[in-house]
C-alpha cells in the first residue's frame, strides 16, 4: 500500500465520520404533539415547528420589563395550539407574520420554549403590494 | 366578477417590450446556430463554419445587450405597464440602484449570467486559438439553456423560462378589477399605476450595487475551466488544456472568493444578524464551487507541471461548474423554501432548472465516454427522461402516485450508476504510468491539502442539501444551524492551513532533503513562537481555537518568510504565497473575531423568564439559555454596559423620500478604572417604518483598527400601542395656584400667559409647570376664541414622558386689565403611566475583524498576480 493511499483512506474515513456526526446531531419538523413525546423521552432536545401565528391571542411583548421575552400562540399544521414563550427580542412586524418556523422545546405539556423564531412574512416582500396602492383596494 | 378585457389600453409603450421580446429571440435563436456550427467545426474543421459559429456568437452577444438596455429603458423611464419595472422599481429610485432591479429579480439575474458569459465567450475568441470552437461550443450550450430561461414561451400550463418583458395586466389581471379603474376606465390603468411596488429596501445599499455582479462574473468564469475539460476529452486527451484552464480557475477562485466576502460584508454592514457569515444555504452555495474550483486550481496546477492527477484535475473542475448549476438550482428553485432567511421567488423554473444540471452533467458523461458505451448512455438517458411523461398519459390515475415513486427511484438509481460510470472510465482515460509519489515532493502535499478541500465541501454540501434530501425522500430533517458548521469546519481547516504552510517548501517531483528540513525547521520554531505569542495577544482559549490559531499564524509566517527568502523583491511572482497569506489572516481574523466576540449589552437585569415556562412551577432548565443580550435604554439617561457607558441621545426622521428612516443617536463614553473617559464616540442605528416590510433596522458600527463595536436597534418606543390618557379631573384655576391631577401625583402649575391677535381672532397659550415625583416640565395648552366671540376651540397638550395631559375648557377674565393677569382658566386634566422614550439597543464588540477585510484584499492582489504571471508564463510557452 502506498502512502498516498493510506493519507486517502484517513481523509475518506474522517470525511464519512464527519458527515455521520453532522446528521447525528440534526433536529426534524415535528407537530407540538411529536414534541411534547419527544420531551419525554429526550428532555431539552431541539426540535422545529411551522406553525402559524393565532392572531386572535394576544401577543406579549414588554420590553421595560424584560427586552427578551416574547409570548404568543401558535397553531401546527395539525390544527393543535401551544403557548409559545420566546427568549428573544420581538421580530419585525411580527403580528403581520404569518407563518413561522420555531426552535426550541415543549418544557412542559402545555408550552413550547422557543430559542429561535424563523419569521416567514406572506411571500416575503415580493407579493405584498404597496399599503397605498390602489391595487390594494379590496376587490368588491 | 365583471369581465374587465378592454379593447384597448392607453400609453402603453408596448413596441419597447416587443423590442425586449425580439432580441430575446435573436439571442436563443443565433446562440442556437452559433453553438451547431462551433460544434460541427470541432468535429469536421470547415473554415466556414468558424466564421459563421463566430459572427453569430457575436450578433448573440449584441443581443444580450439590446435586451440589457430595453431591460434597463423599462426601468429608467418608469413603464410600469411591465411587470418586471412595476415590481422591482418606482419613481423615487435613484438611478445608480435601478441597476440593483436586475438582480432582484430572477430574470434579470439570469441576464447578467448571460452577458458576462458573453462578455467571456467574446474574449476566448481572442485568445483560445485552436480551442476556439470546442470551448464556445461548450459555452454557446450554456448560452442556449440560459437564455431560454428569458424566453417566456407557454404552451398551456407547460412554460419555458420567464420573460423580462410580461406586461403587468397579463401577469396580474386581478389589478384590472379594482373599483378605482371604474372612474377612469380600464384601458387607462396606467393613470392608476403610476409608481411601482418598490425595490427591496435592503438592496438598496452601496454593496448590493457590486456584490452581485462580482458573484455572477465568478459563477460566470467557472464555465471556461469546464469548457477547457471537455474540449480536452473531446479531442483526445490533448493536454494543451491545462494552462488556459489554470488560469481561467485561479480568476475564478478570485472573483467568486471576492464576491461571497463582498456578500458577507454586505451582511455585517447593513443587516442585523451581527455578523458576516452565517452558513445560510444560499452563502453556503456560493462557498461550495469556490471550496472545489480552490481544490481543482491546486490539482491542474501539479498536472500541468507533473502531468500526474489528471483524473482529479478533470474531475474536479467538471464538479466544480456541476456545483455552480447545483447552487443556480438550489437558490433559484424555490426548494431551499423555509430553510434560509433569504427570499426566494419561485417561477416554476424548477424543472428547467433540474434540466439544465443535469445536461451538462451528461454533457461530461457523453464526451469521458466513447462508443457504444456512449450510445448506450444517450439513448437510457433520454428514454428516462421520456418515460414519465409518456407513462403518465397511459397510466390509469389511480396508478400514478405509486408510479412517480418508482420513477423517482429509477432516476435516483440511475444517476449514481452513470456517475460510478462516468468516474470510472473517466479514470481509465486518463491514467498514466507513473512511478509512485514521493513524500517529498510538493505534488503530494498539494494533493492532499486539495483532498482537505473536497472534505469541506462534502460537510457542507451533504448539510445544504437536506431541503433536497427531504423533497426527495419525504424526511422531515430541518437545517443544521451555524454551530454544527463551526464545529466540523474549525477541524478540517486545521490539516488544510498546515499544507498551505509547509507545501510551498517543497519542490516538485523530489526536494532536497536537507534544505528542506532546515526550512521546515525554521518555519516551526517561528511560527509556533509567533503562534504563542498570538495566544496572549488575541486572548485566546479553548485548545480546538488555540490549535487553530497557531495554524494560521504558521501559515502567515511561513508564506511571509518564503516571500522574503525566495523570492525576494520579485513581487511579480509572490502570487501564490500572497493568496495564502491572505488567506490565513482572513481565516485569522473569522476565528478571533467570532470567538471573542462580545455582547456589550447583555446584562443580568432581564427578568427570569423561566416561572412563564410551566404553569406548574416545575421548569425544565436543561437546554434554556438566556441570551440577554439586548439592554433597554431610555431616552438621555446613562446606561453602564460592559465597558462602556451608553447614551441614548436623540433621533431625527429623514426629510422628503426619506422620512421613513429614522437615526438614533446614542452616545458610548468608555472609563478607565479612575473614572477617567478614555475614549468616546457616537453611533446612529437606523430604523425605517417601511410600509412593505414593517420596522427594518440598519445597524451602525464605529470601527477601530482592533475592534468593531456593531449596534442595532431591536426595538423602539414609538412600536409600543399607545396608552390612552385616563382620570379626567376639571379645575377652575388662576395664575401661580398649584393644582393636582386625580392622582394627586403630579402637581401644575399656571405660570404664566402668552396673547396673540390674528385673522382667526384671538389666540392663547398657556405656559403650565408640570411636575411628577420622578421629572418636571412643561405644557402648553392652546385657546382659540374667534373674532366674533361666538366660538372657542381648544388645543390640548399632552406628554407621555410625564404621563399627563391638560386642556383649557374654558376661561373666565374677572379684569379686563391684562397686566393684572386677574383671570380664571377652567382646565381639564388627565392621566396615566408616564412612557419614556427607550430603544432596546444590541451592542456587539468584534475584535480584530478588520483582519477578514484586510485578508481578502490581500487574497485577491495574490490571485491578481498570480494571474498575471501564468498568462506571462503561457506567452511564453507559445514564443518558445
Amino acid at each position: 500500500m502506498k502512502p498516498l493511499h493510506i493519507f486517502l483512506l484517513i481523509i475518506a474515513a474522517i470525511g464519512i465520520g464527519s458527515v455521520i456526526s453532522m446528521y447525528g446531531s440534526t433536529t426534524q419538523y415535528v407537530s407540538f404533539q411529536e414534541a411534547i413525546e419527544i420531551q419525554k423521552d429526550n428532555p431539552g432536545k431541539k426540535v422545529h415547528i411551522f406553525c402559524k401565528l393565532d392572531k386572535a391571542k394576544p401577543i406579549e411583548y414588554d420590553p421595560q420589563s424584560n427586552a427578551e421575552k416574547l409570548v404568543f400562540y401558535a397553531v401546527d399544521s395539525l390544527e393543535m395550539e401551544r403557548k409559545v414563550v420566546f427568549n428573544g427580542t420581538m421580530p419585525p412586524q411580527f403580528k403581520q407574520i404569518e407563518k413561522l418556523v420555531l426552535e426550541g422545546h415543549m418544557t412542559s405539556d402545555s408550552v413550547f420554549f422557543a430559542e429561535k423564531v424563523l419569521t416567514k412574512c406572506p411571500s416575503k416582500y415580493e407579493e405584498s403590494p404597496n399599503a397605498e396602492h390602489p391595487a390594494n383596494i379590496p376587490i368588491k | 366578477m365583471q369581465s374587465t378585457v378592454a379593447e384597448t389600453f392607453n400609453n402603453e409603450w408596448l413596441w419597447l417590450g416587443n423590442l425586449g421580446h425580439i432580441f430575446t429571440v435573436i439571442a436563443f435563436i443565433s446562440v442556437v446556430l452559433s453553438t451547431y456550427f462551433y460544434w460541427r467545426n470541432a468535429n469536421q474543421g470547415a473554415s466556414t463554419d468558424l466564421k459563421w459559429g463566430r459572427s453569430l456568437f457575436q450578433i448573440h452577444s449584441l443581443a444580450i445587450v439590446g435586451i440589457f438596455v430595453v431591460l434597463f429603458s423599462i426601468i429608467f423611464f418608469h413603464r410600469y405597464e411591465f411587470h418586471y419595472a412595476w415590481k422591482h422599481s418606482s419613481n423615487t429610485l435613484p438611478i445608480h440602484f435601478m441597476i440593483s432591479c436586475f438582480w432582484e429579480g430572477q430574470e434579470g439575474s439570469f441576464l447578467l449570467w448571460l452577458f458576462w458569459n458573453a462578455v467571456i465567450g467574446l474574449i476566448l475568441q481572442r485568445v483560445s486559438k485552436d480551442w476556439e470552437s470546442s470551448v464556445l461550443a461548450v459555452v454557446g450550450f450554456a448560452q442556449i439553456a440560459l437564455s431560454s430561461m428569458l424566453i417566456g414561451f407557454h404552451i398551456g400550463d407547460f412554460k419555458i423560462g420567464s420573460s423580462p418583458f410580461d406586461l403587468l395586466r397579463e401577469q396580474r389581471p386581478d389589478f384590472l378589477n379594482i373599483p378605482i379603474l371604474a372612474d377612469y376606465g380600464v384601458g387607462n390603468y396606467l393613470k392608476v399605476f403610476k409608481d411601482g411596488n418598490g425595490l427591496n429596501p435592503l438592496l438598496q445599499n452601496y454593496w448590493m450595487v457590486i456584490h452581485p455582479p462580482t458573484l455572477f462574473l465568478g459563477f460566470a468564469t467557472a464555465i471556461v475551466p469546464f469548457a477547457y475539460s471537455i474540449a480536452a476529452l473531446w479531442r483526445k486527451n490533448e493536454r494543451g488544456w491545462l494552462t488556459p484552464a489554470l488560469i481561467w480557475s485561479l480568476i475564478c477562485v478570485g472573483i467568486l472568493g471576492l464576491g461571497i466576502i463582498m456578500g458577507g460584508y454586505w451582511a455585517y454592514e447593513s443587516l442585523s444578524f451581527g455578523g458576516y457569515w452565517a452558513w445560510d444555504p444560499v452563502e453556503n452555495a456560493s462557498l461550495m464551487p469556490w471550496l472545489i474550483m480552490a481544490a481543482a486550481a491546486h490539482m491542474v496546477l501539479i498536472s500541468r507541471s507533473t502531468g500526474r492527477h489528471l483524473f482529479t484535475s478533470h474531475f474536479l473542475i467538471q464538479l466544480a461548474f456541476w456545483l455552480v448549476l447545483y447552487a443556480t438550482f438550489l437558490t433559484r428553485s424555490g426548494i431551499l423554501g423555509d430553510a434560509s432567511v433569504h427570499s426566494f421567488t419561485d417561477l416554476g423554473l424548477s424543472g428547467q432548472l433540474l434540466l439544465f444540471l443535469l445536461a451538462f452533467i451528461a454533457i461530461s458523461l457523453i464526451v469521458t465516454c466513447e462508443g457504444k458505451i456512449r450510445t448506450v448512455f444517450i439513448y437510457t438517458s433520454l428514454g428516462l427522461l421520456v418515460l414519465p411523461i409518456l407513462l403518465a398519459y397511459v397510466l390509469p390515475d389511480n396508478m400514478q402516485s405509486g408510479f412517480a415513486d418508482v420513477v423517482k427511484f429509477i432516476g435516483i438509481a440511475a444517476f449514481f450508476v452513470y456517475l460510478i460510470l462516468y468516474l470510472y472510465i473517466l479514470y481509465y482515460r486518463t491514467k498514466g504510468d507513473f512511478p509512485d509519489e514521493q513524500l517529498n515532493s510538493r505534488e503530494f502535499w498539494m494533493f492532499l491539502g486539495s483532498m482537505f478541500l473536497i472534505l469541506s465541501l462534502v460537510q457542507v454540501f451533504a448539510a445544504t442539501s437536506i431541503p433536497v434530501f427531504n423533497k426527495l425522500f419525504g424526511f422531515k430533517t430541518a437545517v443544521p444551524g451555524a454551530e454544527s458548521y463551526n464545529k466540523i469546519q474549525l477541524w478540517l481547516a486545521m490539516p488544510i492551513m498546515l499544507l498551505m504552510a509547509v507545501a510551498h517548501w517543497f519542490k516538485f517531483r523530489e526536494t532536497d532533503s536537507q534544505v528542506l528540513w532546515k526550512s521546515l525547521r525554521k518555519i516551526s520554531v517561528i511560527g509556533i513562537v509567533t503562534g504563542v505569542l498570538g495566544i496572549w495577544i488575541f486572548e485566546i482559549s479553548g485548545f480546538g481555537f488555540i490549535l487553530f490559531l497557531i495554524l494560521a499564524i504558521l501559515l502567515i509566517t511561513s508564506n511571509t518568510l518564503y516571500i522574503a527568502e525566495r523570492k525576494g523583491l520579485e513581487w511579480k511572482k509572490w502570487g501564490g504565497n500572497l493568496a495564502h497569506l491572505g488567506f490565513g489572516i482572513l481565516l485569522l481574523g473569522v476565528l478571533i473575531s467570532s470567538v471573542n466576540k462580545k455582547i456589550l449589552s447583555s446584562s443580568e437585569q432581564g427578568i427570569d423568564i423561566a416561572p412563564e415556562l410551566d404553569a406548574n412551577g416545575k421548569v425544565d432548565e436543561k437546554g434554556i439559555k438566556f441570551n440577554r443580550s439586548n439592554q433597554i435604554l431610555y431616552k438621555k439617561k446613562p446606561h453602564n454596559l460592559i465597558d462602556y457607558q451608553a447614551t441614548y441621545l436623540s433621533e431625527i426622521s429623514g426629510k422628503g423620500v426619506d422620512s421613513i428612516n429614522k437615526y438614533f443617536t446614542v452616545a458610548f463614553v468608555e472609563n478607565n478604572k479612575q473614572g477617567l473617559t478614555t475614549d468616546s464616540f457616537v453611533v446612529h442605528p437606523k430604523t425605517q417604518n417601511n410600509p412593505k416590510m414593517g420596522l427594518l433596522a440598519e445597524p451602525s458600527t464605529k470601527h477601530f483598527i482592533h475592534k468593531d463595536i456593531f449596534t442595532h436597534v431591536n426595538y423602539e418606543s414609538s412600536m409600543d400601542k399607545k396608552e390612552p390618557f385616563s382620570n379626567f379631573k376639571t379645575d377652575t384655576v388662576s395664575f401661580f395656584k398649584p393644582f393636582r391631577t386625580s392622582s394627586g401625583k403630579i402637581v401644575l402649575t399656571v405660570d404664566s400667559i402668552q396673547r396673540n391677535i390674528g385673522s382667526n381672532g384671538l389666540e392663547i397659550k398657556l405656559v403650565v409647570k408640570v411636575k411628577s415625583l420622578q421629572d418636571s416640565g412643561w405644557l402648553y395648552p392652546e385657546f382659540l376664541i374667534s373674532g366674533d366671540m361666538s366660538s372657542f376651540e381648544s388645543k390640548e397638550a399632552a406628554s407621555d414622558k410625564l404621563g399627563v395631559v391638560c386642556s383649557i375648557s374654558n376661561l373666565k377674565i374677572l379684569d379686563p386689565d391684562p397686566a393684572k393677569q386677574n383671570i380664571q382658566f377652567i382646565i381639564s386634566t388627565g392621566e396615566k403611566t408616564p412612557v419614556w422614550d427607550y430603544i432596546v439597543l444590541q451592542v456587539i464588540e468584534f475584535p480584530w475583524i478588520n483582519l477578514v477585510w484586510l485578508g481578502t484584499i490581500i487574497m485577491v492582489l495574490g490571485f491578481v498576480l498570480s494571474i498575471l504571471n501564468r498568462i506571462k508564463q503561457s506567452k511564453n510557452i507559445q514564443l518558445t
